[in-house]
């Protein structure tokens, strides 16, 4: 039997008559909060609360198990032990492995704390166990949480016209938070935005501008006090730099549509599944970029190589940057751990100013080599693109921060 | 009903004025660059708590007072419930502190692990913030959102 397009019509209408419901939707409460979280004049102070929120949860969580144990166990236990059964002292494998140590009276002395051994299963461990693992774990919680309960595309939809402003949009703020977390997921999460100019551009700024879970928890531990300068410096950098590239990079940076969906009880299971995978990631990428970063750290200190290029490029940090000499070493040794080179620059004795100007060097330096792998992934031309404007980034930012510096009477 | 909404909102309008109060004094403290104690309210001095914190009241304060106006209506009712939601994001972040702060025993070398009795109970001994202090008085409004549901269950009306 066919039929026609009326009778067709008159079908649909007597199934849906018979199996549809209609009655007057009613705003609830749920819908009555979703609202007052989109729209700006409400939805700010919100998202100021949660950032709140979350900023002081990491604090403390981390602060517990880092500061509370990991501390203690790895520079009363750990790194003592470690020196004691190690065999030669004093070798370069030995400074390696467990204790780069220093020279004093001519004689060589053992470092007190994992912080300054820089020793793979020293300075290695304890900043990927005992400084990295716990930011992490709580980082991915609470972002899980946010995501379940749908705050993510509301936030979104909130900063979408802030974002509009640097060529990206709502969307962007997932690679960004993602970031924070591990910036080699947020180079992949790159691939929701839709245009080159997009990608290249928010590439960029994360490779430049936000600081990585393990960077975010070691000056935590090292610089507690400076934290809120430093994200200063680098949230004004991520949007005059975002506009810079907005302004000069051809190419379109469309709208975007977004389904919000309402607020939802988070499902347990979901967000366990969800922090062990981001975890296990973890584990897989940066604990081995870690141990291996150290290593090579320490074998270029040991064969001289950072010292060299240290003087050699002293007057520029000194001059330009305005911060002390010895800080030459950690920041050309940024390149391969950001974490590890905060750790070495909180031994250096600087003003709280050069501190910041440090850090916020190390973190607008060069990305760390996993990001830097998977931007090649990407495409070598925006690497290359990338890499261009980040040196010109470094040079500019870290020259006018000194400036204000100077301006302010505090450099 | 009318008159349940009534007392909601002058028990929410005496909220929100010393909330917001608590909120000006705070950003005031940190802008004073000192600490303020007085019996069993503390007020922080740091940027962070103080000054981050301070405003986060402050709108805790705002969101009450801008939601008392017609009080039983959805989406006024709305705002009173994130003043709240403010002052419990506030208050878990404070709470959650403490109890972070209580469990080791922050020792470098040598010594227990874990902290005494003495020193974990005092960790909750007052002085509190003002988050922390208002927190009782903000869980009120999860019996005017039973009372809402209770309603609406019966069929009236939500808007």
């Amino acid at each position: 039997m066919t039929l026609g397009v009326e009778e067709r019509w008159d079908l649909i209408d007597k199934i849906s008559k018979a199996t549809i419901t209609f009655g007057k939707y009613r705003h609830t409460l749920k819908d009555a909060i979703g609202e007052l979280t989109v729209k700006p004049m409400t939805g700010i102070p919100v998202a100021i609360a949660i950032l709140y929120g979350f900023w002081s949860v990491f604090g403390s969580f981390a602060g517990f198990f880092t500061d509370g144990f990991f501390v203690r166990l790895f520079d009363a236990y750990w790194l003592p032990w470690l020196q004691e059964i190690f065999p030669g002292q004093g070798g370069w494998l030995y400074a390696i492995m467990v204790d780069a140590g220093g020279i004093e009276s001519g004689e060589f002395v053992l470092s007190s704390n994992c912080l300054e051994s820089f020793g793979v299963l020293t300075s290695g461990l304890f900043v990927a166990i005992g400084i990295v693992l716990p930011a992490i774990v709580i980082f991915y919680l609470m972002l899980a949480l946010l995501e379940d309960i749908g705050y993510m595309p509301r936030l979104a939809v909130l900063i979408d016209t802030m974002l509009h402003k640097i060529g990206l949009h709502g969307y962007a703020i997932v690679p960004t938070i993602l970031s924070l977390g591990c910036n080699v997921p947020g180079v992949t999460a790159t691939r929701i935005l839709e245009t080159k100019k997009q990608r290249f551009i928010m590439m960029t700024l994360l490779a430049i501008f936000i600081p990585c879970g393990a960077q975010i928890g070691i000056m935590q531990d090292v610089v507690p006090d400076l934290m809120g300068w430093i994200l200063l410096y680098l949230i004004i950098g991520y949007f005059i730099f975002g506009y810079i590239l907005n302004k000069i990079v051809p190419g379109k940076a469309p709208e975007f549509l977004i389904d919000v969906p309402p607020y939802r009880r988070p499902m347990l299971s979901n967000i366990g599944k969800k922090v062990w995978g981001r975890i296990a990631g973890f584990f897989k990428v940066a604990i081995p970029f870690v141990l291996l970063g150290c290593a090579i750290v320490g074998g270029l200190y040991q064969l001289g190589v950072i010292q060299w290029l240290g003087n050699v490029l002293a007057p520029v940090f000194v001059g330009w940057f305005g911060v002390p000499a010895e800080t030459a070493g950690p920041l050309i040794a940024a390149f391969l751990r950001k974490d590890l080179a905060v750790a070495q620059l909180s031994v250096i004795d600087m003003t709280p100013y050069q501190m910041v100007t440090a850090v916020v060097l190390v973190s607008i330096y060069f990305p760390c080599v996993a990001t830097f792998a998977m931007m090649l992934k990407e495409g070598w031309k925006e690497l290359l693109g990338a890499l261009a404007t980040l040196v010109v980034v470094v040079f500019v930012y870290g020259g006018l921060i000194h400036l204000i510096g100077i301006l302010l009477g505090v450099a | 009903m009318a008159e349940q909404s009534s007392t909601g909102a002058i028990y929410f309008a005496i909220l929100g004025i010393v909330t917001t109060a608590f909120g000006l004094a705070d950003i005031l403290v940190t802008a004073g660059g000192g600490e303020f104690s007085y019996g069993i309210l503390e007020i922080p001095g740091d940027l962070f708590r103080g000054g981050w914190g301070g405003v986060i009241v402050l709108f805790a304060g705002l969101f009450y007072l801008s939601g008392i106006r017609n009080f039983g209506d959805i989406h006024q009712f709305a705002k009173v419930v994130m003043g709240s939601i403010l002052i419990w994001i506030m208050a878990g972040c404070d709470i959650f502190a403490m109890i972070t702060e209580s469990i080791p025993s922050w020792e470098e070398e040598a010594g227990p692990w874990f902290n005494t009795l003495p020193g974990f109970l005092g960790t909750y001994a007052p002085p509190y913030s003002p988050a922390v202090l208002l927190l009782p008085f903000s869980l009120v409004v999860i019996y005017y959102i039973r009372k809402r549901a209770s309603g609406e269950s019966r069929g009236g009306n939500s808007s």
